[in-house]
């Protein structure tokens, strides 16, 4: 048998499915070879994003480059090489009573992912991006050189990276800062809104709290539309803790983790299973309000503990579409985008509402700009296009812009904002599709 | 512990693995062909849980300087020194090939075990865990050059198991079957019979607490493999394996 590094490649979305070449490597100088030996190259990480970010014709996967460097306990400063998952950040960092300033909602991304996505997470208003507390990285360049990027050196390497989806090189470590914690555990409220004007006055009224995240049920029409849950959080003291989580405060018990064993068929998943889902998502919680301490896995990665979720979605994949209107025409364009899906009937089983912060102007390639943003999971089917591009249209008209790292089939004028990457080496399917769409 | 291959992932992840389940040792002897690399995996258990690793540079092909590793001495020893070489016609006839294939799976990594199993025997106590693999069960014609110097590997293990028994040392016989490591990297392999190295060293470790004599990563491949072997030799021969 003969290597033959061909192979069938998706990323989480199950859609596209291509068949490239993906090689990976451990060390430095073969890493060199493979950028040398080919013409366009593109660093893949744990293939979380859901479109085509990270495919291309000649695929370097970084999931050999899976070391710690360092970790300095006192300050908080822990570096890596670029395939470490932020999982296995915080396996070590949390029992250290630390942190990850930003994660996204599914902590099995890698640290490279992260920077070449530029993540942001529940505190985006109040914490920003993962670039806020990157200190510097390396990066390999188009003639395999490895460079060092930080604010003070190669800062147009570092900022065009940040976001810049492996645009720009191979990021092969990264090191950053991390946040004092006391224990595993969140202190949440959720409290249900009924309507979109009563999320977005609970969102205004809570830009103290650290993390805010909202739930909601997009197949509402007329006035329950924006029927939702906001939740919101603070790292718990250990003070605040109830006497069951006092005694090892930072470490969390093992839970069971489900799997979906197989691609569910695809009739699973229709406009009546995702209604019947968001009414008992909805109707689960009985009180208005309801206050309690959870577990950091339960309040950042509920997903994570379904093993191979997106199996449910069944063979022909689904897309994530994460869109963001700027804040003085948010509850408008939201209440469009939310019409649009309800009468289109293509529910979504899970759809993510959230407040931004103000952008890092730096970090120009960032999606985050300050309003609203929405991310709703929706199921390849032969109508999807066409509500896609309604959607499209609509935050067109408000000036939002599209998520790269879950984009793959939105127009180019959404994803637009990508500058200072081009490069003949390092080319993705996404970049190609944007450029062409021109 | 010592460490033979550490370039292995799952040396690496078999290693973590025991420190995960809370084992402690003095330090860890990672010898290694690539040093780069090795010394990456070093400083990382060091970040990870603290555990003081030393590198060691080791090539097989070279004359090996016995008096360098004096100073090295541990209870449990894992091998994971392989090289799968070119199992095509082409390499099949490459007698440079066929040279290197059964010098590191078998010729030249023999001295070297026999070296920490004398080790082990004058202390009388400790583990040897060696990788072999499935290929040397029987040979087919896919990688014979290979299978038979892991065939070789075998009847070592299972030779020196019988001679460190009452030496109080244990020896156990690991099969991996297919796994997804640099050594198969690219290979079209079937995901029900391939073990990710994680899942090798979490199948390893047990084997090692339970204290077994031979096992497999998969349990499947015990069943594979017992049909193969059972195949009978006239029909075998004609066979496409």
């Amino acid at each position: 048998m003969k290597p033959n590094f061909i192979q069938k490649v998706t990323n989480w979305g199950n859609f596209p499915i291509v068949e490239k070449e993906m090689k990976s490597e451990d060390s430095f100088k073969k890493i060199k070879e493979f950028v040398l030996n080919h013409n366009e190259v593109i660093a893949r990480g744990n293939g979380r994003c859901y479109g085509d970010a990270s495919l291309g014709e000649h695929i370097f996967s970084t999931k050999k480059l899976n070391k710690f460097i360092s970790f300095d306990r006192l300050n908080g400063i822990i570096e890596c090489e670029s395939g470490v998952l932020l999982s296995e950040v915080l396996e070590i960092a949390v029992p250290q009573g630390y942190f990850l300033y930003v994660t996204p909602g599914t902590k099995l991304v890698t640290v490279g992912g992260a920077i070449a996505s530029d993540v942001h997470g529940k505190n985006h208003h109040s914490e920003g991006c993962f670039s806020e507390y990157v200190i510097e990285f390396k990066l390999m360049t188009e003639n395999g050189e490895i460079i060092t990027c930080s604010r003070e050196s190669n800062a147009d390497k570092f900022w065009a990276t940040m976001g810049g989806m492996g645009l720009t090189g191979i990021i092969l470590t990264a090191k950053f800062k991390l946040k004092n914690i006391e224990s595993a555990y969140i202190r949440q409220e959720s409290i249900k809104a009924e309507n979109l004007d009563e999320i977005f006055r609970l969102f205004e009224e809570s830009e103290s709290w650290t993390y805010t995240v909202a739930w909601i049920d997009c197949l509402q029409k007329g006035k329950d539309i924006g029927r939702s849950i906001l939740m919101r959080g603070e790292h718990a003291f250990q003070h605040e803790l109830p006497q069951s989580m006092t005694k090892n405060p930072l470490r969390l018990k093992k839970k069971f983790q489900l799997v979906v064993p197989f691609y569910f068929p695809g009739f699973i998943l229709n406009a009546l299973t995702v209604k019947i889902f968001n009414f008992l998502y909805y109707k689960k919680q009985t009180k208005r309000e309801v206050k309690d301490f959870i577990d950091y896995e339960t309040f950042f990665y509920p997903l994570d503990l379904v093993h191979d979720w997106n199996k449910i979605y069944g063979k022909s994949g689904f897309i994530q579409y994460q869109m963001v209107i700027p804040k003085k025409s948010g509850k408008e364009g939201m209440k469009k985008i939310l019409e649009a899906i309800a009468n289109s009937g293509n529910g979504s089983f899970l759809a993510v509402l959230k407040l931004f912060g103000k952008d890092n102007q730096e970090a120009y390639n960032s999606f985050p700009i300050e309003g609203y943003t929405l991310a709703l999971d929706f199921k390849v089917n032969s109508k999807l296009k066409k509500l896609v591009d309604q959607l499209d249209a609509i935050v067109q008209e408000f000036g939002g812009r599209v998520y790269l790292t879950k984009d793959s089939m939105s127009k180019s004028s959404l994803t637009n904002y990508l500058k200072n990457v081009q490069s003949s080496k390092f080319v993705s399917l996404q970049h190609k599709r944007i450029i062409n769409n021109k | 512990m010592i460490v033979l291959g550490s370039t292995s992932e799952v040396a690496q992840a078999f290693v973590e693995k025991a420190l995960q389940e809370g084992e402690k040792y003095e330090k860890i002897y990672l010898f290694t062909s690539s040093k780069e690399t090795t010394e990456r995996f070093a400083r990382h258990l060091d970040v990870k849980f603290l555990q003081q690793a030393e590198v060691i540079d080791l090539d097989l092909m070279k004359e090996i300087d016995y008096t360098k590793f004096d100073h090295i001495n541990s209870n449990v020893l894992f091998c994971a020194v392989g090289y799968m070489g070119d199992g095509t016609e082409e390499g099949l006839y490459d007698h440079r090939n066929t040279e290197r294939i059964i010098d590191i799976n078998y010729a030249k990594l023999i001295p070297l075990m026999n070296y920490f199993a004398q080790k082990f025997e004058s202390r009388r106590s400790g583990t040897i865990i060696g990788l072999s693999s499935v290929a040397g069960d029987r040979g087919r014609q896919s990688n014979f050059i290979y299978g038979s110097a892991k065939a070789a590997f075998t009847a070592y293990l299972s030779g020196l198991r019988n001679y460190l028994f009452d030496k109080k040392v244990h020896v156990i016989t690991i099969k991996p079957g297919f796994m997804e490591t640099k050594m198969t990297e690219g290979l079209p392999l079937n995901p029900a019979l391939t073990a990710k190295p994680k899942q090798a060293a979490a199948g390893i470790y047990n084997a090692y607490r339970k204290q077994k004599n031979v096992a497999y990563v998969l349990p499947v491949w015990g069943i594979i493999m017992m049909i193969i072997r059972n195949i009978p030799e006239f029909i075998f021969k004609k066979l496409k394996l």
